[in-house]
């Protein structure tokens, strides 16, 4: 039987969780409040690490935790979210290995959606999709987009197990968690 | 260098180390910003009084001081401002970091004292901010979480009273900095008069 789209991101969360270093951060990674709360609930409490709103320091405080060795999986449930942790993704961690020489290449693993627009449509400051544009400003990222429920799983083993310095955005459509 | 083999500067050479930069920038041998501390020898000296070899110092665009400070030799060093990267340099074995970013720096180093909390460890994060960065929302929210949760992180606020040559005070309409007066547990506050310009050694260069 086909995985739904739903219990592969559940079961990509778990085997990110099962390797020591990483951390789930963000808001409603603890609490309830997104629909990728519910994809974490077989994730020990210890691993989560509950953050205020606060974009940009999210996005930087994952970088320092990856520079001191652990896996931060950094949530922004929307791109329209994300755009608020800019600096930090622009002109940080895409850039950390060049103004370092190499010798700093934090692996940070960020978890963003589109966002649903059916059957309720949380109108135009929640379903962006920024992929492309952040192509262009991040070339030394990669961006992987789940089309499919099969795209989940690798997608997230390659984020964790990469050794060439990159850090990944894993992009997710939030209308798929009841259509695929 | 670290522990024993490393070197003890003082206000004197450091001094002149940057005057070396400074000629060297003056005479069209840098093709890149570079900008110069001046007139807190003393006081950034007595600030690494307190920081260990394991520790992280993590700075902004104006970072010569702590390199020098933190081990990183000044061979080493003026080798990286020659190349360009006077502006965020970053020495992995010395575990510095900087970013040419106002305000970019603070929270990589909150996470890096998150990461040393969560790890057990017992060294500490030594962020460097001016005195326009420690205004920002950034340093606000960086600050009050890292008291709150208690992280192993000090921050140093470098007062020369302005941002490149914007008065602090007078674009905030304020007549005193958040942190300037030293009572916040986790800030140390300075101010200082600096000789140079924000960026170059004040000699107009010809490439």
């Amino acid at each position: 039987m086909r995985m739904k789209y739903f219990d592969e991101l559940s079961r990509a969360m778990e085997m990110l969780a099962k390797d020591e270093r990483t951390y789930f951060i963000g808001q409603a990674v603890a609490c309830a409040g997104t629909a990728m709360t519910n994809t974490v609930k077989n994730v020990p409490r210890e691993k989560l690490l509950e953050l205020p709103v606060a974009e940009e320091m999210q996005m930087g405080m994952s970088i320092g935790l990856a520079l001191v060795g652990h896996i931060p999986v950094s949530f922004y449930p929307r791109w329209n979210f994300l755009l608020l942790a800019v600096n930090q993704l622009v002109n940080h961690l895409d850039k950390m290995s060049i103004i370092s020489n190499g010798g700093f290449r934090p692996k940070v693993i960020i978890r963003t959606g589109i966002g649903s627009e059916r059957p309720l449509h949380p109108q135009f400051q929640h379903i962006g999709d920024y992929t492309e544009a952040f192509r262009l400003m991040c070339p030394n990222i990669e961006i992987i987009r789940l089309e499919e429920p099969e795209d989940i799983f690798p997608a997230y083993q390659k984020a964790l197990g990469r050794e060439d310095g990159k850090s990944t955005i894993v992009v997710e459509y939030g209308d798929y968690y009841n259509e695929k | 260098m670290s522990g024993k083999d490393k070197k003890v500067w003082t206000p004197k050479e450091l001094i002149e180390f940057e005057n070396q930069i400074a000629e060297l920038f003056n005479s069209a041998k840098i093709k890149a910003p570079v900008h110069l501390y001046y007139g807190n020898e003393e006081k950034i000296i007595e600030v690494f009084r307190e920081v260990q070899d394991d520790d992280w110092v993590m700075c902004s665009w104006r970072s010569h001081y702590q390199c020098l400070l933190k081990g990183v030799s000044p061979e080493k060093l003026r080798e990286e401002i020659i190349a360009g990267r006077s502006i965020y340099l970053c020495f992995p074995e010395q575990r510095i970091i900087s970013s040419a970013i106002v305000g970019g720096i603070i929270p990589i180093a909150l996470g890096v004292a998150m990461g040393i909390k969560r790890s057990g460890g017992k060294n500490r994060v030594h962020c460097f901010i001016g005195d326009m960065t420690s205004e920002t929302g950034i340093a606000h929210e960086c600050i009050k979480y890292a008291t709150n949760h208690k992280l192993p992180i000090r921050f140093i606020i470098e007062d020369n009273e302005k941002s490149v040559c914007t008065d602090t005070r007078e674009a905030w309409g304020q007549e005193k900095l958040t942190y300037e007066d030293g009572k916040h547990p986790l800030v140390v506050y300075y101010k200082y008069q600096t000789k140079y310009p924000h960026a170059g050694a004040g000699v107009r260069v010809q490439f």
